[in-house]
């Protein structure tokens, strides 16, 4: 695994895991996971569908127990007693639709043990803060996508959590919701909750996140803040979408001026550079001379795509392969 | 334990504000075993002579059977409810809840034995003011209704434990819907619901006396039909069904740990 600073073990952590393995059956899930989340932290863990994003969430919930290894959540070991401070957030809408949005946030206070009195005054607060007024007597199955989101939130906060898990939130959401929904999810964090949130939205994770774990089949392969994991990037990333690229070709792009990492995951070439403007035309020259001796043009290159280097390009470089599957 | 019983109450009331929102679902549980008793009852009165039956009044000895009836088919719909839990998500909220899946089950469990009850108990009220049904009463109306609550309570117990073992086990609800009619629906007719077990030829006695159903008909009837009515006794009737119920309720909370019930 790599790791862009030393384990801050002197740190208090939000949550912890320690080469926990976990599996479904013959699917190895988690393979040795290793990772600690500190308190107050926005951390994102990153990874394609299938990454072991969703079961590193249920373990530290406590809901999957893992094979070997150690699991803590706020300095306990995962367990129901635990999760009175912790929400939740899933990937899909797990709503009642015969209940009302009042009743659903009346329902998880009662489950979490707030009294009733407490409960109301919650209830009110949490219909207010997340413009659910009006809708408190509305059944949710007529909500809206974004409502439902919200409503979803404003539960998974009802109880003032100190660690919000959240697994791929914001999905499925228009850029408004999407908006107004971080807008929430940062004054929780302002007030002190710590968010760990399970995305494959590089730009979300990006813009959000403090911290930032990159999951390929179930192994934690690095961890860092952003900008540390995008320190090896150049400025622009190039993909390419170049079939026939020999080895003499690779070399040879290798081999030009102002390049950084090149990955090579056939048909595509990933290459971190300086500037994209200068290395664009120095690659069809290249390509050309390729196809020239091998299938008899300078067509080799297939397609191309330009822009400034995210995470994302951070994730195939390290990974070595992409993170969402329109990348590749 | 105050937190769990809360949480049980909290999950209680869910159920019974659902039950009560769907009207359909509350008025046709309770119809339909009236309109049975009605029609049927009637039916075999008035053409079928049934010279076994006191008075031949079939409608009267009818009552217990179709309670029996009504807190069989509200168990196996409350029970059914884990499946929609499951689908709409909310078993998962439930299950992330600061609460043991035990609790959890426990609490939508208590949901189907209330509702069952309530139900069932619904019927027999409705059945003892109808003009033409004749319950004798024989140990008094308090407490002969007092008998009818724990026979009833008793075998909502039973059949809730017993329909969550099956939902721990089958995947999906058209399975479960179609192995609790498989199993229940000859239990019910084989308990004596629908006749009296005394003239039956021996092998029917035999499966009458291994069917836990015929315990509840049996004690039902004792409570409001007539005197000479029970083929079991009052003891039997309340050790059999005192004994299984919590057994199997215990054995149903005990599946909290079939995978169905984990993340």
């Amino acid at each position: 695994m790599r790791t862009t600073e030393a384990p801050p073990h002197t740190q208090p952590f939000a949550a912890q895991a320690e080469a926990a393995i976990f599996a479904y059956g013959d699917h190895l899930a988690l393979d040795g996971v290793t990772l600690g989340i500190p308190l107050g932290a926005i951390f994102g863990l990153l990874g394609p569908n299938g990454s072991g994003k969703t079961s590193l969430l249920s373990v530290l919930l406590g809901l999957a127990v893992p094979q070997s290894g150690t699991v803590s959540i706020l300095g306990q070991a995962p367990s129901p007693a635990a999760r009175t401070q912790v929400g939740v957030v899933f990937q899909e809408s797990c709503l009642d639709p015969l209940m009302t949005v009042g009743e659903t946030l009346w329902l998880h206070g009662r489950l979490f043990g707030l009294e009733r009195g407490e409960l109301h005054r919650r209830i009110t607060d949490a219909l207010q803060r997340f413009d659910l007024t009006d809708r408190a007597r509305q059944p949710t199955r007529t909500l809206s996508g974004g409502l439902k989101r919200r409503l979803e939130l404003a539960r998974a906060l009802l109880a003032r959590p100190r660690l919000l898990l959240l697994d791929e939130p914001t999905s499925g959401l228009d850029p408004d919701s999407r908006l107004r929904f971080w807008e929430q999810l940062l004054q929780a964090n302002a007030e002190g909750a710590t968010l760990v949130l399970a995305t494959n939205d590089v730009a979300e994770a990006e813009k959000h996140c403090h911290a930032v774990a990159f999951l390929d089949r179930g192994r934690l392969v690095a961890q860092g803040s952003p900008a540390e994991l995008k320190r090896d990037l150049r400025h622009d990333s190039v993909r390419v979408e170049w079939p026939d690229c020999t080895e003499a070709g690779l070399a040879a792009v290798s081999a030009l001026p102002g390049i950084g990492k090149v990955t090579w995951l056939p048909p595509l070439l990933h290459v971190s550079v300086d500037s994209a403007s200068a290395f664009v035309p120095q690659l069809f020259k290249l390509a050309s001379a390729e196809g020239g001796s091998a299938s008899g043009g300078g067509d080799a290159v297939r397609g191309i795509r330009i822009r400034e280097s995210t995470l994302e390009d951070a994730y195939f470089q390290i990974v070595g392969s992409p993170l969402t599957p329109e990348v590749g | 334990m105050a937190a769990a019983l809360v949480a049980c109450q909290a999950l209680l009331q869910r159920d019974l504000r659902a039950v009560f929102r769907s009207r359909s679902q509350l008025y046709s549980s309770i119809l339909f075993p009236l309109m049975m008793l009605a029609i049927v009852g009637t039916g075999v009165s008035e053409g079928l002579d049934p010279s076994l039956i006191r008075d031949g009044d079939y409608a009267s000895f009818l009552v217990p059977g179709v309670i029996v009836m009504t807190v069989l088919f509200s168990s196996t719909f409350s029970s059914a409810s884990f499946y929609y839990d499951r689908d709409w998500g909310v078993l998962k909220v439930l299950l992330a809840s600061p609460h043991s899946p035990r609790v959890i089950l426990l609490g939508k469990s208590l949901g189907g034995i209330v509702i069952g009850s309530f139900q069932a108990l619904v019927v027999l009220l409705v059945a003892a003011v109808i003009p033409g049904i004749d319950l004798k009463w024989q140990y008094g109306i308090a407490p002969g209704a007092l008998l009818a609550v724990v026979a009833t309570v008793l075998l909502a117990v039973f059949l809730n434990g017993f329909a969550q073992m099956v939902a721990s086990r089958i995947r999906t609800m058209q399975g479960f819907h179609l192995v609790m009619n498989l199993l229940l629906f000859p239990l019910l007719f084989f308990s004596g619901a629908f006749f009296p077990l005394d003239g039956l030829p021996v092998w029917l006695k035999v499966l009458a006396t291994v069917n836990p159903l015929s315990y509840p008909a049996d004690l039902l009837r004792l409570a409001v039909y007539a005197d000479g009515s029970s083929y079991f006794g009052l003891a039997v009737d309340l050790t059999v069904l005192g004994a299984l119920s919590p057994i199997a309720f215990l054995w149903g909370i005990g599946r909290h740990r079939h995978p169905a019930y984990q993340w």
